[in-house]
């Protein structure tokens, strides 16, 4: 296990080292540098003042030493500074990444809460009225394009009810309670869980219906146990896996994928926060959210195979090792 | 079916009427909602429209342009002019014609901190701004400056090197609290991360306007209440909050629903969204439109032969009609452009040459250029090489996309072949343009002070190359000689009389020569509410924050 | 899908039609999308029998109301609607259909080879498939975005025409999109490769490259299909997020994600022009997975919705 463990770690940080360079060096074949864009927003730069500062920002040298430079500091706990937020890259992601977090635990919980006894119940009744409406309720969450939705929901609940806040975050001065900062949060929340639903609710359903279709399924039925304990005592550990699986698989992709219900929702989290930087061309802020995202994928990469011979005896860590 | 059902539900409350919170009786705060949030809040690091916005309610510059496009003194005493004796002509040390030109900050003027506003901080602020290492973004006007006269805590004078116009403008230096940016200057590379103004941004020693900072949430608002220390009249808001939203859709829905109680114009909406909100909610709201100094426009590209060619430039005017997209995408609020300057700027030719629609004398030019029509309508030359011209600008800007449709279309009608290819800004700035790579038109504009000469523009010494960074403005590769030396002339020029004849000579050879296809001039667009009143936009790109204190409450 | 049987395939063409044809919310799909799509590709014959230009731009009819000439009124540049709507719906179809199969194909190829070599190869290439899974989609469309094409040496027609934003958007996904089926593919290829009927093709000397192709090849289909079909949905949302971000298919060019992005601004004055576009992204994705759902029903009805359970 430790073994398995270990090397994994170590696969997970060469693709993680490989991927700062690829990344990087996407950035840099990116056209123009932040300093073109300076110089379109602001008739005054003359030429010495763009080749000064293109010496300030390190811009004057080749890409290759820039990197190298930027890693030389990284590994001593320095991710550089962020011209687009004039701060420490660190300092300018956390607040974003706490409000990500948020975001999407809160969202992520919902959803599951939702979906999993939707995708069981279900399950248990294929075929039948239930099953179809609880399908199709499924496939329209994921079929909707998400700034739409978004818009919706702020057409309704914001501005025909005026029950919600539209966007933003509550300022300190203004806001006392809990429930007004909870007030802001359950737009985007709603609409992020709209959107998650549907796919564990198949994931769930599918898996659950393979499950029971099980010898040791029938051998429990044929003892006489009732319904209810067969599919929540014995079938559901089992048809947990995939769908613990495929949650690890998507925090990667969530992490970075709420740009739009951000964006829709005035809400600063980490999509928007990659968005803008790439956008800005603010090199160390897009590498390092970059990076954060390709991290999380990896360690989720590596939670599902853990998790997947943790709830399944049968798998060993060896066969895990393609 | 039930999600079906719901979104027909959704659609039906599309078309129902919003509800509107309550105003209370009296207001004490003021929501108002921006598209974007600042990046630095160093004053003379990256200029940046956001953040003069913001610091229109917390900072003042000594001068300023105001609503009546005047240069006025906002932290000075009295404008030096050399009427009235605070500019003096003097040679400088070299030899060369400068010009000496005092001022006296404000006696009251003090920092949020209590620390009186100096003649040292400026002389500081010039030390930062001229220096090699400061990463300020411009230094120009700091290099102008020979040296600062020290005269007494409040009074200095300015040795500058050369004798313009505008010699006693120097709105663009944000004055910076010595004090606390001293310190922090030792070692000036490490300046432009090591600044008060983003380190402790909320320090009310940055700060010498009506309001100070109190919170700021990076991509989220920002909160300002009253500088208790302010010098001058006060406010009528006790606190006022900034929300960005980048979204327009939603920024209109927070403004629907009572989040934000205002749009503010310079950062907001589009003229066609501002139009459509009239429409519908027009008696809930005061809506403002002020044409301003943005100039919207097609910059060509003069190296491609065909363009070379002026009676092509001027056919490709005529083929376009400017007045119908003026009054029927924009409601006549944002009106036709003839040259770079705007009707309202005081120097403005009124007898240019313009081009309203003519489709014959596009024709008969076009022919003469021979570019004639083939049988299916379309123009091609001797060799049959069609006459097809490719017109970039930013992807996802909706207004612009939807004016090359428009012009696509038009010029179609006359023959010409028009193909889209829009970018991201991102590569639109931050390559195609600056490195002067679009094969033939670029559409895109240009936000001005008034009376700004165009030399970034225009003169043949600021094309961009390789050579010279890349910098300088002059993206079409304009070269006209006469045009450069008018450009020299009027910088330099006095006598308003004498230079008013020199812009109009500027402003004819433009509008014949054509470097750039001139469409229309931008309008900020004002959302205001009802009870708010006072809000005087300028049309230029000094905000209309910088007079918050005449801001009011009731009719 | 009549592969030459060295091994039948388990289930015949009749009952897999029979299953599916009982899978009605399915079978009611592809109606649907047949519809659309044959509607869409006659846009040209609706502009003629309606007598108006989808293209021309007309600014004293903007948000024009619906009349017999203009069914569903004029867009924001007096354009028709509908014609809008149905040249959109062939670039979004088109995008859709095009970009997944192109994925589809990388990525069989991709995961036929590394499941077939195995050690090695396969370990290096399931690594290579992590990385472009975890490769960030934006910066690689903005590279794309401004990378000259001159350089390529595409030809001139493609290189000046104003659907380039559409080859790119089709070449981006197909970059970045193969991952799935290739994992897919290798997976069953590894637990092929050692059955019988390969073996003892493999005793006969058929060559690597006949094994794959004639042999394992024709055995994954049915999951290729069902993966490609649940995908063309997210590719057609994925386009409509593009376009949000002013980084899909560019105009004049209308596919229902710029459409439905344009109209954004105005909702609150043309509520119906947001409304269209969004429905008929909704409606074809919808049907596109319920297609999917349908199909792999039909294909695998023993292995039914094992493909979540599948894991490399």
């Amino acid at each position: 296990m430790s073994a398995f463990l270990i090397r994994r770690t170590v696969h997970s940080l060469i693709v993680l080292f490989v991927m700062s360079v690829v990344i990087y060096g996407l950035i840099g074949l990116m056209p123009g540098d932040p300093v073109d864009l300076m110089i379109s927003a602001d008739p005054n730069i003359t030429s010495d003042d763009a080749a000064r500062l293109r010496a300030i920002y390190g811009l004057d040298q080749p890409l290759w030493s820039r990197y190298v430079n930027w890693l030389g500091a990284a590994i001593t706990d320095d991710f550089g500074y962020s011209r687009l937020y004039a701060q420490p890259v660190w300092q300018a992601i956390v607040p974003a990444l706490s409000n990500t977090l948020i975001l999407l635990i809160s969202s992520l919980a919902l959803a599951l809460a939702i979906a999993l006894p939707a995708g069981i119940f279900a399950a248990t009744r294929p075929y039948s009225l239930a099953d179809y409406g609880i399908n199709l309720a499924a496939f329209a969450g994921i079929s909707m394009p998400p700034f739409w939705l978004g818009i919706l929901l702020i057409l309704v609940f914001a501005v025909t009810l005026g029950w919600l806040p539209a966007g933003g975050t509550p300022d300190a001065a203004g806001v006392a309670g809990w429930w007004e900062r909870l007030q802001f949060l359950i737009l985007p929340v709603s609409a992020l869980t709209i959107a998650g639903i549907g796919g564990h609710t198949r994931y769930m359903r599918a898996s659950m219906i393979e499950t029971l279709r099980q010898d040791y399924i029938r051998t429990a039925r044929a003892k006489g146990l009732s319904e209810s304990r067969v599919v929540l005592g014995h079938a559901l550990r089992n048809a947990m896996i995939p769908v613990v699986t495929v949650i690890a698989l998507d925090l990667g992709v969530l992490f970075s994928g709420a740009l739009i219900t951000e964006s829709v929702f005035a809400y600063p989290g980490m999509g928007k926060l990659i968005y803008d930087a790439v956008m800005g061309n603010d090199y160390n802020l897009a590498l390092v959210g970059l990076l954060m995202a390709t991290a999380l994928t990896l360690l989720g990469n590596l939670l599902a195979d853990v998790a997947y011979a943790a709830l399944d005896p049968r798998i060993s860590y060896e066969d895990l090792d393609a | 079916m039930t999600s079906l059902k719901q979104i027909m539900f959704f659609a039906g409350l599309l078309f129902s009427i919003a509800s509107f919170p309550l105003q209370g009786a009296a207001k004490t705060d003021l929501v108002i909602g921006i598209t974007q949030y600042p990046s630095t809040f160093h004053p003379n690091i990256d200029s940046m429209l956001a953040k003069s916005y913001v610091h229109g309610l917390t900072r003042r510059p000594i001068t300023v342009m105001n609503a009546k496009w005047e240069t006025v003194c906002l932290l000075c005493d009295t404008l030096p002019t050399l009427e009235n004796g605070g500019a003096k002509l003097e040679k400088t040390p070299d030899g060369k014609d400068g010009i000496a030109v005092t001022y006296r900050i404000i006696d009251a003027a003090v920092w949020g901190d209590g620390t009186p506003v100096s003649a040292d901080d400026v002389i500081f602020t010039w030390e930062v701004g001229k220096h090699k290492k400061s990463g300020v973004s411009s230094t120009e006007g700091y290099r102008r400056i020979l040296s600062i006269d020290r005269i007494d805590d409040k009074t200095f004078t300015l040795h500058i090197d050369r004798r313009t116009f505008d010699y006693n403008n120097i709105s663009t230096m944000g004055v910076l609290p010595a004090h606390l940016e001293r310190p922090k200057f030792q070692n000036p590379e490490a300046y432009k991360t090591q600044t008060t103004f983003d380190t402790d941004p909320m320090n009310p020693g940055l700060f010498m306007g009506p309001y100070v900072m109190r919170e700021a949430k990076t991509g989220s608002h920002m909160v300002f209440e009253r500088n208790p220390k302010w010098w001058g009249k006060a406010p009528a808001f006790d606190r006022i909050t900034v929300r960005v939203i980048e979204n327009t859709t939603t920024l209109e829905a927070n403004l629907l629903s009572g989040g934000i109680d205002m749009i503010s114009g310079e950062l907001g909406l589009n003229v066609d969204q501002a139009l459509a909100f009239e429409k519908r909610h027009g008696r809930k709201f005061n809506i403002l439109f002020k044409p301003g100094l943005i100039y919207e426009h097609i910059d060509l590209m003069l190296d491609n032969p065909v363009l070379g060619d002026r009676r092509v430039r001027q056919a490709l005017m005529y083929a376009i009609d400017r007045d119908a997209i003026s009054k029927r995408l924009f409601g006549g609020k944002q009106p036709v452009a003839h040259t770079s300057i705007n009707p309202l700027d005081w120097v403005f030719a009124a007898d240019v040459p313009t081009y309203a629609l003519d489709l014959e004398k596009a024709d008969a030019l076009l022919n003469d250029a021979g570019w004639p029509k083939k049988a299916d309508g379309m123009r091609a030359n001797a060799s049959g090489e069609p006459l097809r011209f490719e017109i970039m600008t930013t992807a996802g800007n909706r207004t612009r996309e939807l004016v090359e449709q428009v012009l696509q279309s038009q010029w179609k009608a006359a023959g010409i072949d028009i193909r889209i290819r829009n970018e991201p800004a991102r590569v639109f700035f931050g390559e195609t343009v600056t490195k002067r790579k679009f094969d033939s038109m670029a559409m895109f504009a240009w936000i001005s002070s008034p009376e700004s000469v165009p030399r970034t523009t225009l003169h043949s010494e600021e094309i961009p190359t390789e050579a010279n960074n890349w910098s300088g403005q002059n993206y079409t590769g304009f070269k006209n000689a006469e045009m450069d030396t008018l450009l020299e002339d009027i910088e330099l020029e006095l006598d308003r009389e004498k230079r008013k004849q020199l812009w109009s000579r500027l402003q004819h050879i433009y509008a014949s020569e054509l470097p750039a296809l001139p469409l229309y001039f931008r309008a900020n667009s004002y959302i205001l509410p009802k009870w708010l009143s006072g809000i005087t936009p300028t049309g230029h790109q000094f905000p209309s924050t910088l007079w918050v204190e005449d801001w009011t409450v009731g009719k | 899908m009549s592969g030459p049987a060295t091994m039948a395939i388990e289930t015949p063409a009749r009952a897999v039609l029979g299953r599916f044809m009982r899978h009605r919310l399915a079978l009611f799909s592809a109606g649907v999308l047949a519809l659309l799509a044959t509607l869409s590709l006659l846009a040209p014959v609706f502009e003629l029998l309606l007598g108006v230009d989808g293209e021309a731009v007309d600014l004293f009819s903007r948000y024009g109301p619906a009349t017999a000439e203009h069914p569903l009124g004029t867009d924001e540049l007096g354009r028709d609607v509908l014609i809008r709507l149905l040249y959109g719906g062939q670039v979004s179809l088109f995008v859709g259909l095009t970009a997944t199969f192109a994925a589809a194909v990388i990525g069989t190829a991709i995961g036929l080879m590394a499941g077939y070599a195995g050690g090695r190869i396969d370990a290096f290439v399931m690594r290579v498939t992590d990385g472009v899974i975890a490769l960030p989609v934006l910066p690689l469309l903005i590279v794309l975005a401004a990378i000259d094409l001159n350089k390529l040496g595409l030809p001139e027609t493609i290189l000046s025409s104003e659907s380039i934003s559409l080859y790119r958007i089709v070449a981006i996904v197909a970059l970045v999109g193969w991952t799935t089926v290739a994992r897919l593919v290798r997976a069953s290829t590894l637990s092929l490769k050692t059955r019988p009927f390969v073996l003892a093709a493999r005793a006969q000397g058929a060559g690597a490259g006949r094994i794959m192709l004639r042999h394992i090849l024709p055995n994954l289909a049915s999951p290729i299909i069902v993966a490609t079909t649940l995908s063309v949905g997210n590719v057609i949302l994925l386009e409509s997020v593009l376009s949000f971000l002013g980084l899909g298919i560019q105009p004049p060019l209308p596919s229902w994600g710029n459409l439905l992005t344009g109209a954004q601004e105005t909702i609150w004055e043309a509520p119906g022009l947001a409304f269209y576009p969004g429905m008929l992204i909704f409606v074809t994705v919808i049907a596109f997975n319920f297609v999917g759902d349908g199909l792999q029903d039909a294909l695998d009805p023993r292995a039914r919705d094992r493909r979540a359970a599948e894991r490399h």
